[in-house]
């Protein structure tokens, strides 16, 4: 074999590839409990809309059953078993969490973009003063106002999670756009005449975006609690969470105190693996410290 | 020093009112578009008395915020205190032990509690309260008449735990993560070639120079920590602040969910305030 031969181009990619796999193997690695967990929670048996108000009513003779061998967590009133309740309710809390932290980031980043390809010095200060100015505002305070006074869709409680992800994430984006700027590569890139479109489309972008994976996994938890916390005040609509099941369950405390027990007990076991995953995947790609956006670990 | 006061007093008033805009925008928005709601934040008519059911006797609106304030501020008393002792404490003594991967042995307590649904940990502490110790549960429960009132530091102190939780895990980490940064740089080895031991490096050096970037953290977590409230509260019939905003919301009341937000907001900005009097920002 003559060891100097040129390989070809698929050969070439592949090996590309696989360098590049290999160097993201500990986050490849994470991601796969992640994904499990996730398949786990959104493989739950029984279809339908299920509505608190319905499962948690109030019946002249509750056929509800104390924890046991059946029924780990007990049964609602009407029967219902708490287990599966709490599974199919975590399964929608982590579903509107994963999308409301996607669309923030993309927000975030959209929000940066108008201004990453503008040369001047003072490009990203009006990003830097807005999220200064509106901080002051306390993320749950402004999606309970828009939750509850809008009424509490599953369209607003993304809407807002997004915009309140968004919003402290932006100057997140900037500081690392201007690290990145400031390599000895990126003068050189310059003087060597590239453009600086194609300086931040190649040299700049990636790298932010190669990190973009950590923050999502670290605000999904803090994300899942604040939907959590939106329901259970009533301002997350009528579906089924977590937060509405405790907040249903507490009516019952004296008789039936597993109600408002268990399903808070199955959500902090939840957070405590997302957040675990979440906190490794940010320091394998180094991520580097957030904000604390939310009330999060 | 009076240019720089009446400069960050500038730049706070407009911060301050920058979020007022903001929460007036955000109030009428989702009342009135997807909340279906017909009065409008700039109708005089939108804001009348107290209603009933936000005071159990008839209070002015400053009177209302005043009790709710006060009930607010124990639970800030004892949560602000605790985040900015604990954080920077074990901060400092993790990034001391960093070699140890200490900093995030310290944090994880708090953060593992920080994992907890907040409003389901109150409730779980209502029920043991009032299952094993035979008194009322939650803080609505029962009003102390006579004598000190430590039933409300107790209530206080149940609310404070949560929110605190996860704000000392934050500023562990922080406070490490400014250190470690700091005792990375390249003076450090040229100290300990120079001959300076490990403690007068950290303590002598590092941490010194670490002050102005460390102060920049101590009012972070504020904003994060007034929003837990909103929840916490609530959920422990808690009379505070947060209870007002989420009580005024489902009656649709624009004064209490103004007066509440512009409350939180004010302290956010004020604690920014202070800050920057203290320790000027970073040019940008």
């Amino acid at each position: 074999m003559n060891a100097n031969r040129r390989q070809s181009k698929p050969a070439r990619a592949l090996l590309h590839l696989a360098a590049r796999l290999r160097r993201m193997r500990r986050a490849l690695l994470l991601a796969i409990p992640y994904l499990l967990l996730l398949g786990w929670l959104l493989s739950g048996g029984g279809k339908g809309d299920l509505r608190p108000d319905e499962l948690y009513a109030a019946r002249e003779t509750p056929v509800w059953k104390a924890p046991d061998r059946e029924h780990w967590f007990g049964t609602t009133a009407g029967g219902a078993d708490l287990f599966e309740l709490s599974r199919r309710a975590m399964a929608g809390s982590v579903s509107v969490a994963v999308l409301a932290v996607s669309l923030g980031i993309g927000l975030a980043l959209l929000a940066v973009s108008l201004s990453v390809f503008d040369e001047r010095e003072s490009r990203f200060d009006w990003i830097d003063r807005l999220a200064r100015a509106l901080g002051a505002i306390p993320g749950l305070v402004a999606l309970a106002i828009l939750t509850g006074g809008g009424g509490g869709g599953l369209g607003l409680v993304i809407a807002g999670l997004a915009m309140v992800v968004a919003l402290p994430l932006c100057p997140v984006l900037t500081a690392w756009f201007r690290e990145g700027e400031a390599g000895f590569d990126i003068l050189a890139a310059g003087v060597a005449g590239l453009s600086r479109r194609e300086i931040v489309l190649g040299r700049v972008l990636p790298p932010v975006l190669r990190r973009l994976p950590g923050v999502f996994a670290a605000l999904v938890p803090a994300a899942v609690l604040a939907e959590m916390a939106l329901s259970f005040l009533g301002f997350a609509g009528g579906r089924l969470s977590v937060g509405a099941m405790v907040a249903r369950g507490q009516d019952y405390l004296i008789e039936a105190p597993w109600m408002a027990i268990y399903p808070g007990l199955f959500a902090t076991a939840v957070v405590l693996v997302l957040s675990l995953l979440g906190w490794r995947v940010s320091v394998a790609l180094r991520t580097g410290p957030l904000p604390l956006v939310l009330q999060s670990p | 020093m009076i240019r720089h006061f009446l400069q960050r007093l500038l730049v706070a008033t407009i911060r301050f009112a920058a979020a007022g805009i903001a929460l007036l925008a955000l109030v009428e928005f989702s009342f009135v578009v997807p909340g279906g709601s017909g009065h409008h934040v700039w109708q005089v008519e939108s804001y009348g008395l107290v209603p009933p059911e936000l005071a159990p006797r008839p209070l002015a609106w400053g009177e209302l915020l005043r009790e709710r304030g006060s009930a607010t501020g124990r639970v800030l008393f004892l949560v602000v205190p605790t985040v900015l002792l604990v954080g920077y404490g074990w901060g400092i003594l993790g990034a001391r032990l960093r070699r140890y991967r200490v900093a995030s042995l310290l944090a994880a307590p708090f953060a593992a509690f920080a994992c907890t649904p907040g409003f389901w940990f109150v409730g779980l502490v209502a029920i043991y309260s009032y299952f094993h110790w035979q008194r009322p549960g939650f803080a609505g429960d029962l009003v102390v008449e006579r004598g000190p009132d430590l039933l409300a530091w107790w209530n206080a102190a149940v609310v404070a735990l949560p929110v605190a939780a996860a704000g000392i895990a934050w500023q562990i980490r922080a406070v490490a993560a400014v250190l470690e940064r700091e005792t990375a740089r390249p003076w450090t080895r040229g100290l300990f070639v120079a001959g300076a031991n490990n403690e007068e490096i950290f303590y002598g050096h590092a941490l010194r120079r670490a002050v102005p970037a460390l102060a920049t953290l101590a009012d972070r977590p504020l904003p994060a920590l007034l929003g837990g409230l909103v929840v916490l509260e609530p959920a422990f019939r808690y009379p505070g602040m947060g209870s007002l905003l989420v009580e005024s919301i489902r009656l649709g009341s624009y004064p209490g969910v103004l007066l509440a937000s512009l409350s939180f907001a004010a302290l956010a900005t004020l604690a920014t305030f202070l800050r920057e009097l203290a320790v000027p920002p970073p040019a940008a």
